[in-house]
């Protein structure tokens, strides 16, 4: 049995703000993986990450980082995290270097010669006034204050939004490379799938304060498929309830399943139904059939 | 390993501010400068109005200044997420805050009260007997100071914040007003001898007493905050 503590733990996280509330959030992944939380704009993916890093308090529920109980030990638990997020700000009258300094008399873990490394791989100029960073160099900038003091947990929140792909591919290299310390454990959110596809070992869904799904990425992308299929006859669906979204073009079918498994495909050909393909779906098409669901069953909640 | 990183973050102002606090510093030294040379050169009565405004202009100045580029903006400008993602919690970032802007502005309050009290009696331009109108004067606006620095950590916003410099200007002056025409105050103030008499030593003991507690609560209300973001 291992003894090694989840890198984070949430259990029936409940938070209400006036116009929103998180419900019932349960999130956990071990140490050395990367959980990407995807999601829409709104739903909620930074209140999670803002309560995993003990700056927003849950109205229920718990929270452990590394072992430490959030927010109650938050100080031990962030000297082994760092944070970078979207909307996160550097002091505009100081340079680069100045911050690196600030950060290097408070984290005992800095390292120098990463620190060095990173300023060249991420072609900064550490005598540079933040005031004179662009977007994606100020992003750059602060993913490097974040991984020179070699956290165990590193949090993004939607460190990718607004760079061009140049930057966002350098910002993704450089998360990959943290990597290389296999207990390192990354928790980043995006809505940006690809970038999520390209370096989670976990992914989480979100939407409208709800975890909609949450596996491995590997299952993730094994149990969803859409079923290519021609109703000649105009038979009747059979009733599964893996089905998650329909669409048809006079009697060619296009079926998108959840939780796949070899026997789908003969139900629709015992229905009279003719197979014409299976396809995979890429993580941006399962977000999207996520999220068509999950609105769909928010209206037929609402109805009744 | 979980050590306070208070005195880092108490350094990191003082080293972003540090032109700001000098340049108040220098204004405030040339102003006492100022008042020195015009002694002697305009009739006391007209030094004695103009020197109080040169002198508590730069600190008054210094200390809404500060206050709000430190803390309002902190929040406004988004580099609160940068620190409050640093080993602390909300109470230990207001004890910074706390530790950085109350000594800045309390060492100018302390040379300017000291230089005002030299002035006023050294000179001198006041007799004696004004001591303890002066002391509650000058301690009046370190106290409203201090609610001042309250409101703007607690609020963070610079409406709020004005809000409360104009409040907190506004009751210091109807309170000192109100201080020099209670009769044992003010049928002393022109007196050869300050004197202390219980009146006197409430009013500065009260004054002692709202410092003090200014500043607990301000750490135990931000003590108790759950979302700092």
């Amino acid at each position: 049995m291992s003894t090694t503590p989840a890198a984070v733990q949430c259990e029936g996280i409940c938070k209400r703000y006036p116009h929103f509330q998180l419900q019932d959030v349960d999130l956990s992944f071990d140490q050395g993986t990367v959980m990407g939380l995807v999601g829409p704009n709104g739903a909620g993916k930074s209140t999670i990450l803002r309560i995993i890093m003990g700056l927003v308090g849950p109205d229920s529920g718990r929270v452990e980082v590394l072992g430490h109980s959030m927010p109650t030990d938050q100080i031990a638990a962030k000297y082994e995290i760092g944070f970078v997020a979207e909307d996160m700000r550097l002091y505009e009258s100081e340079t680069i270097a100045f911050h690196m300094e600030f950060m290097k008399s408070i984290f005992s873990s800095w390292d120098d010669d990463y620190a060095a490394t990173l300023l060249r791989r991420l072609d900064l100029i550490k005598d540079q006034r933040v005031r004179g960073l662009s977007h994606g160099q100020r992003v750059k900038a602060i993913l490097l204050l974040a991984l020179a003091h070699r956290p165990n947990l590193l949090v993004f929140d939607e460190p990718t939004t607004g760079l061009d792909p140049a930057v966002r591919k350098e910002v993704l290299d450089e998360m990959m490379n943290a990597l290389e310390d296999e207990t390192r454990s990354i928790l980043f959110s995006s809505h940006n799938t690809l970038d999520v596809e390209q370096i989670s070992d976990y992914i989480t869904f979100i939407y409208a304060g709800r975890i909609v799904e949450s596996r491995d990425k590997e299952t993730f992308l094994d149990s969803w498929r859409r079923l290519r299929l021609t109703n000649a006859n105009n038979r009747p669906l059979p009733e599964l309830p893996n089905i998650r979204e329909v669409q048809q073009s006079g009697s060619l079918y296009a079926v998108t399943v959840n939780d796949y498994n070899d026997a789908i495909p003969g139900e629709f050909i015992c229905a009279g139904l003719s197979l014409d393909d299976v396809e995979a779906l890429t993580l941006e098409e399962i977000f999207l059939s996520n999220v068509h669901h999950a609105k769909r069953a928010a209206r037929e909640e609402f109805a009744s | 390993m979980t050590h306070t990183i208070i005195p880092q973050l108490v350094r990191k102002d003082l080293l972003i501010w540090r032109k700001l606090i000098l340049i108040f510093y220098g204004v405030s030294l040339a102003t006492i400068a100022l008042v020195a040379v015009l002694y002697g050169r305009i009739p006391d009565r007209a030094l004695l109005n103009i020197g109080f405004t040169l002198l508590i202009t730069p600190v008054g100045t210094l200390g809404v200044v500060l206050l709000i580029q430190s803390n309002v903006f902190e929040k406004a400008k988004s580099t609160q997420p940068f620190i409050m993602s640093l080993p602390l919690t909300v109470r230990e970032f207001t004890l910074a805050k706390l530790l950085f802007n109350v000594p800045v502005f309390g060492l100018l309050w302390l040379v300017t009260t000291g230089s005002a009290f030299g002035f006023a009696f050294g000179l001198p331009l006041l007799p004696l007997g004004a001591v303890p109108l002066m002391t509650m004067m000058f301690l009046g606006v370190f106290v409203a100071y201090l609610y001042i620095l309250g409101v703007s950590l607690l609020s963070q916003s610079l409406g709020i914040t004005i809000l409360g410099i104009m409040f907190f200007e506004l009751a210091t002056s109807a309170y000192l007003w109100l201080a020099a025409f209670l009769e044992p105050i003010a049928s002393n103030v022109w007196g050869p001898v300050p004197v202390w008499n219980t009146t006197a030593i409430g009013i500065v003991t009260m004054q002692v007493l709202l410092a003090a507690a200014a500043l607990v609560g301000i750490l135990a209300v931000q003590s108790k905050k759950r979302d700092f973001i």
